[in-house]
């Protein structure tokens, strides 16, 4: 129907990859999109050299939350805060139009949120909240204009 | 016997409604959101600007005679609309919005004492919640909320129950925003009456879809907006009670609602200028004497007769859509259908079926307590109005199935 939800997306929205919990993460925080009615809960295991070891997301979301809280576990798979960063500054690049300056992987299948400026908070919430947990806050939103 | 009622024939006086929305006819489902505008409106908006934009009451120029005569026109025209009583009821607001914040800061702040109530109900807009919550937040008053049941009916029972000496006023949805609901406000102003609580009714949703007559509700205030009745935005009235208005300190001060000013006192003029300060949005209350107009034109008894079979015939369609969950199922409720599809996110649903030339609102449409109720964060909600067809409903429903096969 667009090419918005394109297969990947779909099939990362049918069988989202690392969907659940750890058992014992070192990190975790909580994405809330009230206005949109998307919650998302991120765990982490971070090593001793700040590296993510592993992954887990649950909650009641979008597709395009769901999808990219699924590509974003695989994409984020070693790296430090330092290193995720700038990552989420060239998803958030690509989403907005722009030429990502880095490689993005399964990720740049959601560029064409460029069209769509009011779905681009959910595909940002995972990565958000990614960031919050890494940054050892424990609530974060994208939503920030009013209802 | 009347002429069936024939949408297509109305449809052309709405030039919006012939575009194209990617690609597709244009499937304009979100009209409780807001309604699209006659060429007739737009007309008379333009010929204002055009041919004698000045400012009202105050120029004796011809240019401002002829403004006067057409924004003071509306007055008399919603007034009739409305049968409301006298044209001095009526005063032009921005919208149901500042209608209802009139009445919160201007007749409840100053009669409220701690431990007063103000008593809503679930269905409510937020319009009709945080107002009162503002005022309550000052006073030490409270807002409670008479529930509703699992079809959205409000339960007389349950509100008369709650009723209390403590209740300082009510306020209540003519016609629910989400699940279409029309509650019994003239019982409700009964109940209200009996125990001397001033009742304010929310008109939003109804003014457009149903024939009101405030001599039969027998309400305090009712409040209204211009654009969802086919109108420009930025306008709208409050009705109210004379001796309410007369009651009433004015909420904002300026030009337009004095007599005379000197520093030692100033004098207001009488209800509804007293209320109406500084240059009003002129050219929109024109655009809405021309809404006006026109509705009446159609007649509301046909559209309410019309949307009633369109409402009947688009719910019997939806219930046919595997894993549709519909919200709202009162008896007596307008052609608003708010619905989820098991395992598709009401946003998904809307992007996908705009691609599909369906412009459904998503989301908890300004009723946070309302979703709460139905225990859901969200709902895809499809709203319709008289120039809509069951053609456009098939279509819809088809859009459905594309979006239930491709996500869930």
């Amino acid at each position: 129907m667009t090419a918005l939800y394109r297969d990947i997306v779909l099939a990362h929205h049918r069988s989202p990859r690392r969907y659940g919990e750890l058992a014992q993460p070192s990190h975790a925080s909580e994405g809330v999109n009230a206005l949109c009615g998307d919650s998302l809960h991120i765990e982490l295991c971070v090593d001793a050299q700040g590296r993510i070891r592993e992954y887990a997301f649950r909650g009641e979301c979008c597709a395009i939350a769901t999808a990219t809280a699924s590509m974003l576990g695989e994409a984020v798979q070693g790296l430090s805060a330092a290193e995720v960063a700038p990552l989420q500054q060239a998803f958030a690049a690509l989403i907005a139009g722009q030429q990502p300056v880095l490689a993005l992987g399964e990720l740049a299948a959601l560029a064409e949120l460029a069209r769509y400026p009011a779905r681009r908070k959910c595909a940002l919430l995972p990565w958000a909240t990614l960031a919050a947990a890494l940054g050892g806050q424990a609530q974060t939103t994208t939503e920030k204009d009013t209802a | 016997m009347s002429p069936a009622f024939d949408p297509l024939r109305y449809r052309a006086d709405f030039p919006l409604l012939s575009r194209r929305v990617h690609d597709k006819p244009l499937i304009y489902f979100d009209n409780a959101n807001t309604a699209q505008k006659p060429r007739a409106v737009i007309a008379a908006v333009e010929e204002y600007y055009r041919d004698y934009n000045a400012n009202v009451a105050r120029a004796v120029h011809s240019l401002g005679e002829q403004a006067t005569a057409a924004y003071e026109g509306t007055r008399d025209k919603l007034a009739a609309f409305l049968n409301a009583g006298g044209r001095d009821q009526i005063v032009f607001t921005s919208g149901t919005t500042q209608a209802i914040n009139l009445v919160a800061y201007s007749f409840a702040l100053p009669r409220l004492q701690p431990g007063d109530e103000i008593l809503v109900t679930q269905m409510e807009h937020h319009a009709n919640i945080v107002p009162w919550q503002l005022v309550a937040g000052r006073s030490g008053a409270t807002v409670r909320a008479a529930p509703i049941d699992d079809d959205g009916v409000l339960s007389l029972d349950r509100f008369e129950a709650l009723l209390s000496s403590r209740v300082k006023l009510a306020a209540v949805a003519h016609v629910s925003n989400v699940i279409g609901t029309a509650n019994p406000v003239a019982a409700i102003a009964k109940l209200c009456r009996a125990r001397g609580i001033p009742l304010l009714v929310d008109g939003s949703q109804a003014c457009p879809h149903q024939r009101v007559d405030l001599q039969a509700i027998g309400c305090d205030f009712y409040a209204m907006t211009g654009h969802k009745l086919f109108g420009p935005t930025g306008t709208g009235a409050l009705w109210a009670r004379r001796e309410h208005l007369q009651a009433m300190p004015p909420f904002f001060g300026g030009g337009e609602m004095i007599r005379t000013v000197s520093f030692d006192g100033t004098v207001f003029a009488d209800p509804p200028h007293k209320f109406e300060a500084g240059t009003p949005n002129i050219a929109g209350f024109i655009g809405l004497g021309a809404a006006i107009d026109y509705v009446q034109g159609v007649g509301l008894d046909r559209i309410q007769a019309y949307e009633t079979e369109l409402l009947a015939y688009a719910t019997a369609a939806l219930d046919s859509v595997p894993g549709l969950r519909l919200f709202g199922r009162a008896p007596h409720k307008a052609a608003v259908l708010s619905f989820l599809i098991e395992g598709v996110h009401a946003h998904d649903l809307a992007t996908l079926v705009d691609h599909e030339g369906v412009a459904l609102r998503s989301g908890h449409h300004c009723a946070h307590p309302l979703m709460q109720r139905f225990g859901v964060p969200a709902t895809a909600r499809a709203s319709l109005a008289f120039y809509n067809t069951r053609d456009e409903v098939d279509a819809f429903i088809i859009a459905l199935d594309k979006v239930r096969r491709l996500l869930a």
